[in-house]
């Protein structure tokens, strides 16, 4: 009986202790490299979240098909139009090209994914694909959707991919006006709540003057996002830099929370135009003085 | 770990991780993995508590991409400090349950917080003092309507 107490303490240290080597524990894994930490994630996501992952993106697919049919009809419809007048226009642009010397512009293969997000804590700005290596999604491909750019693929595997949308702290993308009056890099900028999250354009002219509702797209630069997709459209003036720069809140053509379906470009893009080294033009022309 | 009490705290994993996963429900519903990892650390030592905390940190960090690991620490450190309150406090009265998973929810998001990457979290206002505290509150709420519909045993009013 007397030795009861001291074998209760005895245990109580030792529970202490192993508690101590668990926390311990968890903080190696917090500051474990990124190699091993998206190891763990694949596994735990590939094994006991399967099956709710699988149910998530089967709940979005059956809700889109059941809720938007209309407005798929709708958009489909607007779509006949134009696509009939692209064929002549595409020959037309071949033949024009084909006097200037240029090169033909580079075509994107684009795969439909349904897009999947968790709700748990630490997933904000996080998206999971339901397609992957297999289907030819790599690193760094863009992902939009019939209003514009969502985001960027970060981890492939194989059977889904992983990317994190605009309001992500590390997304930057090159933009500009569709007629390419004023160019810049758009990122995201944090508000004081998450609601308050918004884009910004940074770096354009300072005697840029764009206004309230000009429409802003990738610009192509850097060869990640393809040219021309949409971003969203100027709100405002954020700030300037006298004489050198000016910056403008972009309102985002895609929230991100709201999208259930979306188009990832695989086959990345350069700049858009390369000019072939046999110029119609003479080197005296090409190189003024 | 009683039976039923290990039966219910795995239901409102599995729940948790439905509505969050499948369902894509965020603050919308309730965090029920801390009210399970709360309400098992009561019968649990410090170790089983962390342990436990540790498993559930990993199922929660599966899709953090910028700060994997901060919901490990948070619920590590909140399943052993359950089970410690063992120690100071005896029932599980409405009101000492209500502040229980009240503290205990608040206490896992600003260790979360604090675990996170600086440029990624929330600023600590909105997170200390205005998203956590109702958070922690529809949390205990969801704690209490769970006790008073599967413990078999009679609240201490």
């Amino acid at each position: 009986m007397a030795g009861q107490p001291k074998r209760m303490r005895e245990h109580r240290k030792t529970d202490v202790l192993l508690a101590v080597g668990v926390i311990l524990g968890s903080l190696i894994v917090l500051n474990l490299p990124p190699g091993p930490q998206r190891t763990i994630r694949h596994v735990v996501r590939e094994t006991v979240l399967r099956p709710f992952i699988e149910t998530n993106g089967a709940i979005a697919r059956a809700r889109e098909r059941a809720l938007h049919f209309d407005l798929l009809r709708t958009q489909m419809d607007s779509l006949v139009a134009p696509v009939a007048a692209r064929r002549t226009l595409a020959e037309e642009n071949r033949q024009l090209r084909n006097l200037l010397a240029l090169a033909d512009r580079e075509s994107h293969r684009v795969t439909a994914v349904t897009v999947i997000r968790a709700g748990t804590p630490g997933a904000e700005s996080t998206f999971h694909l339901d397609a992957g290596r297999d289907g030819g999604i790599e690193p760094f491909n863009a992902v939009v959707t019939e209003g514009g750019l969502l985001g960027q693929v970060q981890e492939v595997f194989s059977g889904y991919a992983v990317g994190h949308d605009w309001s992500h702290r590390d997304f930057r993308v090159s933009a500009m006006t569709p007629d390419a009056r004023a160019h810049g890099l758009v990122e995201a900028l944090r508000g004081g709540f998450r609601e308050q999250d918004r884009l910004v354009i940074r770096g354009t002219a300072y005697l840029s003057d764009l206004s309230p509702g000009d429409e802003i797209v990738t610009s192509g630069r850097g060869g990640t996002f393809p040219r021309g997709i949409r971003i969203g459209w100027i709100a405002g003036p954020a700030e300037a830099w006298a004489g050198w720069s000016r910056s403008y809140y972009v309102e985002p053509a895609v929230y991100p929370g709201a999208v259930t379906h979306g188009l990832v470009y695989v086959e990345s893009s350069t700049d858009t135009t390369v000019v072939e080294t046999d110029s119609v033009l003479s080197p005296d022309q090409a190189d003024p003085p | 770990m009683r039976l039923r009490l290990f039966l219910i705290c795995a239901g409102l994993v599995v729940t948790h991780i439905a509505l969050q996963v499948a369902f894509s429900a965020g603050p919308a519903a309730p965090d029920l993995l801390v009210v399970a990892l709360l309400l098992a650390s009561r019968s649990l030592g410090s170790a089983g508590g962390a342990a436990l905390g540790f498993v559930l940190g990993l199922l929660e960090d599966a899709f953090a991409v910028i700060s994997f690991g901060a919901n490990v620490v948070a619920l590590t450190v909140v399943g052993a400090l359950g089970a410690r309150t063992r120690d100071f406090f005896v029932g599980h009265s409405i009101p000492f349950l209500a502040v229980f998973l009240t503290l205990g929810k608040w206490v896992r998001d600003v260790l979360a917080w604090t675990a996170s990457d600086p440029a990624s979290r929330p600023p600590w206002g909105e997170l200390a003092l205005v998203e956590s505290p109702l958070l922690a509150l529809y949390a205990a709420a969801a704690g209490l309507v769970v006790r008073l519909l599967f413990f078999r045993r009679p609240l201490v009013r």
